[in-house]
């Protein structure tokens, strides 16, 4: 009898500990999920777009500490929680890094924007200036061609447009999309100097 | 003291129009007639250079004129 109830007494003991043991590892567990899924939330958005993939990963990984939580596996969620951590500190890197790239063509962008927005309409006058000009005239000089002076309106017509392009682009505050299209402007500009002999 | 001539507004430098520099026995006509195949536009290219040219009629060799 006295036995029975010290092999009860014995069991109750460990019982209590290992409830005492678990419900020490609760709280850091629960703050390890909590810390990670404010890390991840932090950086969700740019991280959807610079690293879609390796943010499902990362996130599937804290649903599945979520999931132990859940089953009060306390002790796995801490041991499994420095792998999410070093995946969810490699993902901010990753977007930490993608910013620094974006933020530098962002400058890049916006200082080659500058020299654009002054040459590209100057070249889109010119060359309306001079196919104005050409459409009144009886005959074309000897260095145009008909074909050349078609080429060149609409060459014109596509710097025009793409020329819209860019100023949108960068009134919607995108100065890579804008020198993009820019580019393309002058592109358009330049062939059609070129073929009304303004090269 | 008479009135100061009113000084035409200078045109805006534009680095794509092109440049023409005027030969002895140029006449704006001429140089009409080689840029645009017709003399008669010859006043395109007097209005864009009001700056430097008074008359039509009188260029100087050496002047640059933009050719519009």
């Amino acid at each position: 009898m006295n036995k029975a109830i010290t092999l009860k007494w014995v069991a109750m003991l460990i019982a209590s500990v290992m409830l005492v043991a678990c419900a020490g590892q609760k709280e850091p567990a629960t703050r390890a999920v909590a810390d990670l899924e404010a890390s991840i939330a932090s950086i969700r958005d740019d991280a959807a777009k610079y690293a879609s993939a390796e943010l499902q990963q990362a996130e599937a990984a804290v649903v599945g500490l979520k999931e132990q939580l859940t089953r009060e596996d306390y002790k796995g969620v801490i041991a499994a929680a420095p792998a999410v951590s070093a995946r969810v500190a490699s993902l901010q890197q990753v977007v930490s890094a993608k910013r620094e790239e974006v933020k530098a063509a962002m400058v890049a962008a916006s200082d080659e924007w500058r020299t654009l927005s002054a040459e590209v309409p100057q070249m889109v006058e010119a060359v309306q200036s001079r196919v104005d000009i050409l459409t009144q005239s009886k005959k074309l000089p000897k260095n145009v061609t008909k074909d050349a002076l078609q080429a060149a309106q609409t060459g014109l017509e596509a710097a025009k447009a793409a020329w819209g392009d860019a100023t949108a682009a960068f009134s919607a505050g995108d100065p890579v999309k804008a020198v993009e299209h820019a580019r393309s402007a002058k592109e358009s500009g330049t062939a059609a100097l070129s073929s009304l002999g303004m090269g | 003291m008479a009135p100061e001539e009113p000084v035409p507004p200078v045109p805006k430098e534009n680095p794509y129009a092109q440049k023409y520099v005027v030969k002895k026995g140029d006449t704006l006509w001429k140089i009409a007639d080689e840029f645009y195949g017709d003399g008669k536009l010859y006043t395109k290219i007097f209005e864009a250079n009001q700056d430097v040219l008074k008359d039509p009629d009188k260029i100087k060799p050496g002047q640059e004129l933009r050719i519009p």
